[in-house]
């Protein structure tokens, strides 16, 4: 019995209860649908979804705690011997008997691991057959409750509307339960992080080595979580990035919105579009293969020390990213400044680049300004080119040149490849991912606020 | 009403002094102007610069080298199938060893090379993948056994490489990966006509490799149409039916105002945290298998929504009040105005910005990498629970290969990836120039 | 009409076109130094695209085409050697709707000046700021917030800004596009005092939509109709005794 399996089957019980019915809705009113107080099909709606939510309800706990309540019901029937060495050895065991349970020929020889795996096999199969009976009864009771209801004076439009309404709210509700789920895991990792390590150390510290030692009493580094290198690696890359971006961006989209015609932003448009279209790994191969081998080349020539990984490449490479970004939102500022200001300037003689720069840039400011700092946000946030472009090397230095970290590129390393999910290495990236969230949603209500404020300026 | 008598003296717009002035304003104009052209040209030119070179370096990745021998299919190494069962010669070609065949057809070739490191390297001039082109071969046409056969064998990557002049033959031979010794049999063969480059569909249909003249994309590509199914399942009816309920059912009240706030904001987190969330969420709680399409579809629908229902939003804003109010004249309720008449008429708007979002999936890597689909994976994933990986991150997992061929295949790769997404969005564009309505 | 004053700006056989619309069609017009021209007519008549001819502001928009002769003191404006921002700086205009720039009331006025360098010092500065403000009748309102922003005047005040702003590049004629329509009747009565007080110093020419405001502020009329000129000529003639059908029909508000 699989999971696909049994939503097939509670899917086509909702189609069986629809059509019955609508038939007995038909029956009940003689035949005559115009004696009904809804539509034969409302009936159909109702039942139907009088059968869907219950059973889809159940099933969808199953789904989502099964697992967890089994593996907590064979850990706790394990023998103690397996615990010997600390209570973080549970999650240890765990993932052996999960290896057994996935992987028939794995070499696992403990034979209580083995019997707590076979035990899991039983105990899975009962309560996926448990859970289909359950939600398969919950499905019939609404089918029961919704045909006792078919009457001809039953309001089926109406209330089938009604749940219609809720799971409508419920929809949007999701992109709320999105962020609270953020917040929540980021938190919750987090807290579990500044248990161990300090919030000061990590906000202040300036050396950054999570490499923990392998077992507790190594007597090797116990890791270093000061993320100050990792900040400031974040920030000299955005800035950089920033260089580019911001003028490239700002002057392509006053030339486009002041002094292009028609037909070239036709051809610009899209082409900006394209170019915000490219998918960031496409951009951090570009910065690994291309730009970064470039900068090193020209640092030897030259005669700089241009590291073959330098913040410079990824940082540039980041700009072109941000160009579209920045001209776009800049574009909708400058085209929101009312034309009679422009003309104002323009029939007291001033250049249309006088006009510009004094009078239109300065009307849209505030827009640009929100355009800025969504745009830092963006590159703030930027992963997959600093991943392949940047190093890895937390180093606190202002000089472009050398290859720096970001948060970004810490997450990556810490969570992918092997890991224990308790250690606060692996910890240390929700952390790290909690500090990113923040800031990043800190530009964007100012930048929103800013925008909006400015929009209700002009409206 | 006026509060002077005072005049102005007229200006003399003709001086000398105003003249200059104006021709200083005017060289200010034409500077500013072209640095405004100069911003154009540059963002044009970095993409010109970015799609060439992946683009020229992508090209030869659809191609591979293959190096042609006349390899004699000897009985000793594959036994006899007229005197086998087929199951027994099945078995026996399953582990006969390929190698001998090749390395005789060498020695037939290069009869005065007998040092057995040599050979070796000789051999290894054809690509591993070799083996499994001859065994597919017999088990094809048993007949072949006891002949002697021209064939072409997929040359090793540096072979590769060498054919499509990426390694410098004038390098001193320290820094060369393909040495002096394997460059003369190389020139041999080429002599010979017996190198040659072909279209390699391999690439194309077949999973990962280590080997990068054996590695294909058709995996990827599917593990990222299984993970974009998962969101477009998720995403779109969820972001739809938020999009019906904040436009035309929430009350104006603070819930609902955060609700807006929230999806602008959502919309701008970075897509790693998203990543994050998968794996704290789906992985950590729910305990769905690593690796999957399932949570990447999942992690990416999270991602996708708010794009899905701004768009959504705009699209459902823009059908005219008139046409609500006439349906409602009619009697229908507030449910059948919706789904019978405004959903209908915004559903381009709806599809358009649902592609634009899914493009954005498409191409999304880090919160792939969050949530472990970033393994190498040879087969291709047959359901949304078995490990996958997708196009972007196989892009990355490429990118970081030491191999030079990797560079030509993860461009290859790449244009692929450009390709689907340069349809998606001409589909999206397509649909809006074809029903947009201008009320 | 007979014209034996030496006109300051003469327009003759004007065609305007927007892409395949012909929106004026042949008008020949003069303005003189000393008087105040008001252009009246239905909308879409042309009046306001006649008007922005006049400065050349019509080339920003890339479809419109204009063709004929429009002189400035016998210069051809529309000849290549003309500069258009000389031209402007001449040639003033103020708007339907009020536009202070989003700076302080100082430098709204200032803007002018300083592009086109008219001020030597802070001092000259300061000077032609304060004469435009006094002449356009602002001054003693604004005296003690320069500083603050022009946005932030009411609108009739905000109007009389931009006159000053115009006035203040000294410029021998003045265009005004309707500069009365977005004012309350008082903010009304005192932009139309105040063109009466400038039109000994400049030629003025004001399209509007209020006959009687034509009545009140003009020494001349021209009245458009379908970018023709109907008739054109002294205020009260006009008003009184109107030649043409067409013109009689508007003015007894038969149409428009």
């Amino acid at each position: 019995m699989t999971s696909s399996a049994i939503f097939l089957i509670l899917v086509l019980l909702s189609l069986v209860s629809f059509a019955m019915t609508r038939q007995k809705a038909l029956t009940r009113a003689g035949g005559d649908p115009a004696k009904l107080h809804s539509l034969p099909r409302h009936y159909g709606y109702f039942a139907a979804t009088c059968v869907l939510l219950p059973s889809f309800f159940a099933f969808g706990i199953w789904l989502i705690f099964g697992k967890s309540i089994i593996e907590g019901l064979i850990v706790s029937g394990l023998p103690d011997r397996l615990f010997e060495v600390g209570t973080d050895q549970a999650t240890l065991v765990l993932n052996r008997i999960r290896l057994v349970v996935e992987n028939a020929s794995s070499p696992e020889t403990d034979p209580d691991i083995l019997a707590a795996a076979q035990k899991f096999n039983d105990l899975y199969i009962r309560g996926i057959w448990a859970a289909f009976a359950l939600s398969v009864s919950f499905g019939l009771v609404g089918f029961y409750l919704a045909s006792n209801r078919t009457q001809p004076d039953f309001r089926a439009r109406n209330k089938f509307e009604r749940i219609m309404l809720i799971a409508l709210a419920l929809s949007s509700v999701i992109a709320i339960a999105t962020t609270l789920g953020i917040v929540a895991s980021l938190l919750f990792e987090s807290l579990r992080f500044f248990h161990e390590v300090p919030v000061t150390e990590f906000v202040f510290g300036l050396h950054w080595s999570p490499q923990t030692a392998l077992r507790a009493d190594q007597v090797a580094s116990s890791g270093a979580f000061g993320a100050v290198p990792l900040f400031a690696g974040t920030l000299l890359i955005s800035f950089i990035a920033m260089l580019v971006a911001g003028p490239i961006g700002l002057l392509a989209a006053i030339y486009l919105t002041q002094y292009a015609n028609t037909k070239m932003r036709k051809i610009a448009k899209p082409m900006l579009e394209v170019l915000a279209g490219v998918p960031t790994v496409v951009y951090g191969f570009f910065a690994a293969l291309t730009v970064a081998p470039f900068f090193r080349d020209l640092g030897i020539t030259l005669g700089l020390d241009i590291a073959s990984e330098s913040a410079l490449a990824a940082g540039i490479v980041m700009g072109i990213m941000i160009i579209p970004f920045v001209s776009s939102l800049s574009d909708d500022a400058i085209t929101a400044v009312p034309k009679s200001l422009k003309d104002g300037s323009l029939a007291l003689g001033a250049t249309p680049s006088e006009t510009i720069t004094q009078v239109v840039l300065p009307a849209a400011l505030p827009g640009i300004v929100g355009a800025f700092l969504l745009a830092v946000s963006r590159a703030v946030g930027e992963t997959m080119i600093v991943v392949m472009a940047a190093g890895m090397q937390p180093k606190l230095t202002a000089n472009p040149f050398e290859a720096v970290t970001t948060v970004t590129v810490q997450i990556v390393a810490l969570l992918t490849g092997d890991q224990e999910f308790d250690s606060a290495k692996t910890l240390s990236a929700f952390a790290l991912g909690l500090a990113l969230f923040v800031s990043t949603m800190a530009l964007n209500v100012i930048a929103l606020k800013i925008v909006r404020k400015y929009r209700e300026v002009y409206d | 009403m006026s509060e002077t008598n005072k005049d102005f003296k007229p200006t003399d717009w003709h001086s000398d002094e105003m003249n200059a002035r104006i021709k200083r304003r005017y060289r200010k104009e034409k500077t500013f102007k072209a640095f405004g052209l100069g911003a154009v040209v540059v963002a044009a030119l970095f993409l010109v610069m970015l799609i060439g070179k992946i683009a020229s370096d992508g090209f030869f990745g659809f191609f591979q080298t293959s190096i042609e021998l006349d390899i004699p299919f000897e009985q000793s190494v594959l036994g006899n199938p007229r005197e086998m069962s087929p199951e027994a010669f099945q078995e026996q070609v399953k582990r006969a060893n390929m190698l001998r065949l090749i390395d005789a057809a060498m020695k037939e070739h290069f009869p005065e090379i007998t040092n057995r490191r040599e050979r070796r390297d000789l051999i290894r001039m054809v690509s591993t993948g070799a083996r499994g082109q001859l065994r597919d071969m017999i088990l094809a046409n048993p007949t072949l056994v006891g002949t002697t056969k021209r064939v072409s064998l997929l040359a090793s990557d540096d072979i590769d490489q060498l054919h499509k002049g990426k390694i410098d033959k004038n390098e001193p031979e320290a820094n060369r990966k393909v040495k002096d010794k394997e460059l003369g049999w190389y020139n041999k063969l080429e002599e010979e006509g017996r190198v040659t480059l072909h279209f390699h569909s391999t690439f194309l249909t077949h999973g990962d490799s280590r080997d990068p003249e054996m590695a294909g994309i058709w995996g990827a590509t599917v593990g990222s149409a299984l993970t974009l199914v998962v969101t477009l399942l998720i995403a779109f009816p969820i972001g739809v039916l938020a999009a019906i309920y904040l436009e035309e059912f929430a009350p104006k009240n603070r819930l609902t105002d955060l609700i807006e706030i929230n999806i602008n904001n959502l919309a701008a987190v970075p897509s790693i945290v998203f990543g994050l969330l998968g794996l704290a969420v789906f992985l950590g709680v729910m305990h769905l298998p690593r690796s999957a399409p399932l949570v990447g579809g999942l992690t990416l629908a999270l991602m996708t929504l708010p794009t899905i229902i701004i768009a959504s939003r705009a699209s459902i804003k823009a059908v005219p009040p008139s046409i609500r109010d006439a349906a409602r004249g009619l009697g229908a309720s507030p449910m059948q105005v919706v789904f019978h008449h405004v959903v209908p008429l915004a559903m381009p708007g709806i599809l358009t910005g649902t592609i634009i979002g899914m493009a954005q999936a498409l191409g999304e890597t880090a919160p792939l990498l969050m949530i472990g689909m970033v393994a190498f994976i040879v087969d291709i994933p047959g359901s949304v629970t078995d490990a996958a990986t997708a196009l972007p991150v196989q892009i990355f997992l490429w990118a970081d290969s030491p191999e030079r061929a990797f560079v030509e295949k993860t461009s290859a790769a790449i244009l692929v990836l450009l390709t689907f997404l340069i349809a998606m969005n001409g589909l999206a564009i397509w649909l809006r120039q074809k029903f947009e309505r201008h009320w | 009409m007979t014209d034996t004053k030496i006109a300051k700006m003469t327009a003759k056989d004007v065609h305007v076109f927007y892409g395949d619309n012909h929106a004026v069609k042949g008008i020949s017009l003069d303005l003189h130094q000393d008087e105040v021209t008001a252009l009246i007519g239905p909308s879409g008549c042309g009046k306001s695209t006649f008007l922005r001819c006049l400065n050349r502001m019509n080339d920003t928009v890339a479809t419109c085409r204009v063709e004929g002769k429009i002189t400035l003191d016998n210069e051809d404006i529309y000849d290549p050697s003309i500069d258009v921002v000389q031209l402007r700086a001449r040639v003033g205009m103020v708007f339907q709707k009020p536009n202070p720039f989003p700076k302080s009331i100082y430098d709204n006025v200032a803007y002018g000046p300083r592009i086109h360098g008219l001020a030597q010092s802070r001092t000259d500065l300061d000077e032609i700021v304060t004469v435009s403000l006094e002449k356009a009748g602002l001054w003693n309102e604004v005296k003690d917030r320069l500083d603050s922003p022009g946005t932030a005047l009411s609108g009739g005040q905000q109007q009389r800004l931009c006159i000053a702003r115009a006035i203040a590049v000294n410029p021998e004629v003045i265009l005004m596009d309707e500069p009365c329509s977005a004012l309350d009747p008082i903010a009304t009565a005192k932009v139309e005092a105040l063109i009466d007080e400038l039109k000994g110093r400049y030629a003025i020419a004001i399209v509007t939509h209020s006959m009687q405001q034509a009545a009140r502020v003009s020494q001349k009329t021209a009245f458009f109709h379908m970018g023709d000129l109907v008739e054109h000529g002294d205020t009260t003639d006009i008003f009184t005794s109107p030649k043409e059908e067409r013109t009689r029909d508007y003015i007894t508000g038969r149409f428009g």
